[in-house]
């Protein structure tokens, strides 16, 4: 090989790779990600059941039911609505009524219940999700710091 | 008054900072060596100055000071004494001023090894590394002031939050720095370089240390960060693709793609540029994780600083000097003179190949990162990217570079042969089938990729010791010569060896966890027994009990195999009372490589608890793979080839013109 | 001053190490391709080992030795053309060392002085500890540690409790109040206490828990002057005008003439009996005068209280200022004080996260009119 033929194939293998790399990555972006909602986008969006996405809002007080032990059942509300959610496994220290929390998982089809398969709450006793928050605003519903801290 | 003399050295090193960004560049530029030595002297005293005011911080934090703000925000007079000097970097400020402490550090040591450096180059690295400097010293006495005081001061603090307070998390932020601060000293020889328009060969020699110590300490603290999350958080993951853990992770990549680069650019000064460029883009990715961390731009689970105008300042510092050094990337890599040539089968070529692919998935994993935060500025769509598309992408393109990896090291320089190599790993692939096949019955079956994904990482650990035995000539020569040769082998081959080593250990962890990892959850009532992993656990009951400050509800297990009991173990639930803050300590029982994972749920009636069962078979060798990877990092930079490079004083009169030495 | 001595020699020392290389200038550097020649040489070296040691073949090493040689070569080439460093110069030395000199204090200086507190003492917890000398909020630390240790002290939560609402720390000091009523049982003036602490932490409206507790105050001393007014000024935002003007009505016989308290009942009285009273006192919305007021009903210095509460209001403003809430509370709280000044400054900072033409600010604007305030001018 000459000296341009090397470079020539070294440089072909690269921008071969980089290309197989971006479809892989446009692929994945298609395949693999959550859209978030609070409960009153849903209705307008529909979401197609078995679709990934994550959940978020404020767990609605009294609304916990721990069922069987094993799965607990909950209403995530941003205020305007609600979703009741059914989880199986532990929840997180910080998962508590009134609190910012968010799931991941899918609707079943025929029915309105989300099946979570994970649940998050943050390492601080004073957290609002971030998405959570943002969204719950867009919403026009203001969160009194006061209730959701103490 | 001791308060006050640290703050005033900080800032007076901030008037170091700029003394030593403005002279050595003009040093430089008119050849005089007053300015240049100047550098040296500068960057010595202001890691001394902020020395100083960190440890007057510290000494703030230990006697419980809190007339200083900082101190009052994040400790109490009760905590231990450890977590009083953890607390220091618990915290933005005080993190923030550990970061510019390490920084200017290195700064000092470029300083003090420097002596073997041309002088330009040193006092060009070290002005570059003041520009850091100077950027955040102003960062800090602007927006994140440690020093700032209360009047007058409340009678007790806040606390740290509870699950900050942990040895692991104590020593993770410092390694963490170590790493990602230590690719400045890379980022400040590529913009040195291009200011002075050529690499010479001393250059990448000098590089090459400064890249292995921060890769090597960036490992640790990757690893420490993992397995504090993995026993401290009770969720039994180990990683997340948390967005904060990937901004450690891109420079991580980047750096590991710079090691082997400054290689080539070392042995056969090729990719020069290229080097230069990675230098440039491991410290901007860096500087981008400090920003995603320290804005709380991420919705993550780390983020403790939400603070817009530290937001927009650290933007502002990230496009100065990742924009900076582009544009005089740009403007200058053509000054650079391209290095020699080489065959695409080759050690060159594996390297390039190992760099390809690194930067690739570090691409793959930026986009991931920050396509979220893109989206949702653009469309106002909040979307999640999480492990699945990790795992889609990154995953997949890591898998020909796994398989590469024992090639490079047996592929001669220049061109080599391919056929010859691969006759050689024949044994490595066959054991590492072999061992998969193993696995997989023992196991009882499972998915079949798993038994590929274990026969990889085998075939890397035993395709990295096929090189050594090569080079020592094992089976060729007669036994005590093999062990001769063996013996004097350069330590970095050995380091090459432990490090890829170490690649495959983690990478069996991963696969073995990932495939055969059993999950439980169970509602247990005192009495009952449960099965995982081959062992049975039986619930004794609960028990309250109390430390320092919380209390805390213990569950009692007993471990047994056959009937046979083996072990027990506690699993608890806290309640820190100082900030009301329920956290998990997860019950943990290590056998073998394996370990049983116990963390408790919500009580319910009768004495009933919900538990939650894991049973993770080679777990430890996530990390332990990682300890190889350390040692690895630590045995070749104690290679001598890394320390020589330099005229030694007694030869100068002859390499320097006569006209010059008057 | 022995700080500012500090400061100089400090600032002295790293100048003269920052000077101490300009001074010696002059030798010019050594050729950068000199170092390369030594990387070159020690590439050779390295070969000669690895050959030497079986670790590369015969043919290999020559090759690699012969590149090597070919770049020493080059560079030793090279090393020759380099140009002769040019003459020291004294006057870009000299520039340098004003630079120095300058830049230090300079900068130093004016960036201390825009953050710093200059001569503001250290202050360790322990020696705070051992010389508490009327610092209140280490007596309160000693106090909190000491119950910490014995939660049952009723006497010492029983002191603590007016202290904690003195310096505004009004939910630790219902909590203080609750405690020592448990412990030591209820007293008119714990009680009066507690539902006083309830009323301020709920902004001046006197729930149904104070209410209770105010009551229970009553039935064990019938002529608590504060309980007694609470209560009827609970009646009052509850819009029962009848019964209020009842309990001010006894309030402002059984009280001694000089009492200070007597004034503002005497409003009270005469808001709730004259025509306008509807639109003078809606209910739920009291003013904080009575807060004030009835604050000077019992022993101890009120004002002070106030005070201690706006300080700390204020401070925790500044670090959290999205707080409108806490802007009325601190322009009412100024007001209390008779601090017209002061309440306008605080308007219009609040007015600042707030602005006027916004819900927010258009609240803070009503209620500072309501106060008396005059808004003109504020918005520009």
């Amino acid at each position: 090989m000459t000296r341009k033929q090397k470079r020539l194939a070294i440089i072909g293998g690269c921008v071969g790779f980089l290309v197989l790399a971006a479809f892989l990555v446009m692929f994945a972006f298609s395949q693999a990600i959550a859209y978030f909602y609070v409960p009153s986008d849903l209705a307008k969006a529909d979401v197609p059941p078995g679709t990934r996405i994550r959940l978020g809002g404020v767990v609605e007080a009294g609304s916990v039911n721990r069922g069987d032990g094993k799965t607990v059942t909950f209403t995530v509300t941003d205020t305007l609505s609600g979703v009741p959610v059914t989880y199986t496994g532990i929840l997180p220290d910080l998962f508590r009524e009134g609190q910012g929390v968010v799931t991941e998982g899918t609707f079943v089809a025929g029915s309105s219940v989300f099946v979570a398969d994970s649940v998050l709450a943050k390492h601080d006793e004073t957290y609002m999700p971030k998405d959570v928050a943002d969204r719950l605003k867009a919403q026009g519903v203001e969160l009194s710091g006061k209730e959701t801290i103490k | 008054m001791i308060i006050e003399l640290g703050h005033y050295a900080l800032v007076l090193a901030l008037a170091t900072a700029v003394i030593q960004a403005a002279l050595p560049i003009l040093g430089a530029r008119l050849n005089d060596r007053g300015l240049m030595e100047l550098a040296s002297s500068a960057a010595v005293a202001c890691f001394l100055l902020v020395a100083f005011a960190f440890a007057v911080l510290t000494f703030a934090y230990v006697t419980s000071d809190f007339s200083v703000r900082n101190v009052w925000e994040n400790s109490h007079s009760l905590k231990p004494l450890i977590y009083k000097i953890s607390g220091v970097w618990g915290n933005h400020e005080g993190s923030m001023l550990l970061w510019l402490l390490i920084l200017t550090f290195f700064s000092a040591l470029v300083a003090a090894f420097g002596r073997n450096l041309p002088e330009t180059l040193t006092a060009n690295v070290l002005a570059v590394q003041a520009w850091i400097a100077m950027a955040f010293a102003l960062f800090i006495l602007l927006t994140s002031n440690p020093f700032a005081r209360l009047v007058p001061a409340p009678g007790e603090g806040k606390d740290l939050n509870p699950i900050l307070q942990d040895v692991g998390l104590a020593i993770h932020p410092p390694l963490l720095y170590l790493g990602y601060v230590g690719f400045s000293v890379c980022f400040s020889f590529a913009v040195a370089a291009l200011i002075e328009g050529r690499i010479d060969a001393a250059w990448a020699r000098w590089v090459r240390p400064w890249t292995l110590a921060a890769w090597t300490f960036l490992t640790a603290g990757i690893s420490m960060g993992s397995y504090w999350a993995y026993y401290e958080l009770g969720w039994g993951g180990w990683w997340f693709w948390d967005p904060v853990e990937n901004a450690s992770f891109m420079p991580w990549l980047a750096g590991t793609a710079l090691l082997h680069s400054a290689l080539v650019m070392e042995k056969r000064e090729a990719l020069k540029i290229w080097t230069v460029l990675l230098a440039i883009m491991t410290f901007s990715l860096s500087l981008l994780g400090t920003f995603l961390v320290r804005s709380g731009v991420l919705t993550s689970v780390h983020a403790f600083a939400t603070d817009p105008t530290r937001g927009i300042f650290i933007l502002a510092i990230l496009v100065f000097f990742i924009g900076g050094a582009f544009a005089l990337f740009a403007f200058r890599a053509s000054h650079l003179k391209a290095g020699g040539i080489f065959a695409p089968i080759s050690r060159e070529g594996a390297l390039v190949f190992n760099n390809l692919i690194l930067t690739t998935a570090t691409a793959t994993v930026l986009t991931g990162t920050l396509y979220p935060l893109v989206l949702e500025a653009l469309t106002g769509d909040k979307i999640s990217v999480g492990p699945p598309f990790f795992n889609m992408t990154f995953g997949l393109l890591m898998l020909p570079l796994l398989f590469a990896v024992p090639f490079g090291p047996l592929l001669a320089w220049k061109r080599g042969d391919l056929a010859g190599v691969s006759q050689r790993l024949f044994a490595a692939v066959a054991i590492g089938l072999l061992c998969g096949t193993a696995y997989y019955y023992f196991m009882n079956g499972g998915p079949v990729l798993a038994l590929f994904g274990i026969a990889l990482g085998v075939y890397l650990i035993v395709g990295s010791l096929t090189d050594l035995a090569l080079r020592s000539g094992l089976g060729k020569v007669a036994g005590n010569v093999a062990w001769r040769r063996f013996s004097g082998l350069p330590r970095s081959a050995f380091g090459t060896a432990l490090a890829h080593i170490g690649l495959g250990i983690t990478l069996v962890g991963v696969v073995a966890v990932t495939a055969f990892e059993t999950e439980t959850v169970v509602e247990m009532k005192p009495g009952m027994t449960v099965d995982a992993g081959g062992y049975s656990l039986r619930f004794d009951g609960m028990r309250n009990g109390s430390g320092p400050n919380y209390t805390e509800e213990s569950g009692h297990f007993t471990i047994s195999r056959g009937g046979v009991t083996l072990s027990e173990v506690w699993s608890s639930k806290r309640l820190y009372q100082a900030r009301r803050m329920p956290t998990t300590e997860a019950g943990i029982r290590t056998f073998g490589l394996s370990q049983l994972y116990v963390s408790l749920g919500d009580q319910i009636n009768e004495g009933g608890i919900v538990v939650r069962i894991w049973w993770k078979p080679m777990i430890l060798c996530i990390w332990g793979g990682t300890l190889f990877m350390m040692a690895g990092g630590f045995v070749s930079l104690s290679d001598r080839r890394l320390r020589v490079g330099a005229p030694a004083k007694a030869k100068r009169p002859k390499s320097v013109p006569v006209g010059a030495a008057e | 001053m022995l700080f500012w001595i500090l400061v100089a020699t400090l600032t002295a020392a790293v100048a003269a190490v920052l000077i101490l290389p300009l001074l010696r200038a002059g030798e010019a550097p050594s050729s950068p391709h000199s170092h390369d020649i030594e990387v070159y040489r020690d590439q050779l070296e390295e070969l000669k080992r690895d050959q030497d040691s079986g670790l590369i073949g015969g043919d290999d090493a020559e090759l690699a030795r012969a590149e090597v040689a070919r770049r020493l070569l080059a560079a030793g080439e090279s090393d020759g053309e380099t140009a002769p460093a040019a003459a020291p110069r004294r006057g870009v030395s000299r520039l340098a060392q004003a630079f120095v000199l300058l830049c230090l204090p300079a900068v130093g200086l004016c960036l201390y002085l825009l953050t710093g507190s200059p001569g503001l003492p250290a202050q360790p917890l322990a020696a705070r500890l051992a010389d508490p000398n009327g610092d209140i909020n280490i007596l309160i630390a000693k106090a909190e540690n000491h119950l910490a240790v014995n939660p049952n002290d009723g006497a010492g939560w029983d002191l603590l409790a007016p202290i904690y609402m003195r310096n505004g720390r009004v939910e630790e000091a219902v909590d203080a109040y609750d405690r020592a009523i448990r412990l030591l049982g209820p007293t008119p003036a714990r009680l009066g206490g507690y539902a006083e602490a309830l009323v301020v932490q709920s902004d001046g409206v006197v729930t149904n828990k104070a209410q209770d507790a105010l009551k229970q105050a009553l039935s064990l001393d019938p002529n608590d002057p504060r309980s007694e007014f609470y209560l009827a000024l609970g009646l009052k935002q509850e819009g029962k005008k009848e019964e209020a003007l009842t309990a001010f009505n006894r309030l402002v016989a059984t009280s001694p003439a000089d009492a200070p308290w007597l004034p503002l009942v005497k409003q009270h009285v005469a808001e709730l009996a004259g025509p306008g009273a509807a639109s003078a006192a809606a209910p739920g919305n009291p003013s904080a005068d009575d807060v004030a007021a009835a604050q000077s009903m019992s022993a101890g210095d009120r004002q002070e209280m106030i005070r201690g509460m706006v300080d700390s209001l204020e401070s925790r403003l500044k670090e959290n200022p999205d707080n409108l809430e806490g802007w009325a509370r601190l322009i009412r709280s100024h007001v209390v004080l008779d601090q017209r000044d002061k309440a306008l400054a605080a308007l219009r900072e609040g007015l600042k996260i707030f602005p006027a033409d916004g819900d927010g600010g258009k609240q803070l604007l009503a209620l500072a009119r309501e106060l008396g305030i005059a808004t003109d001018g504020v918005t520009q």
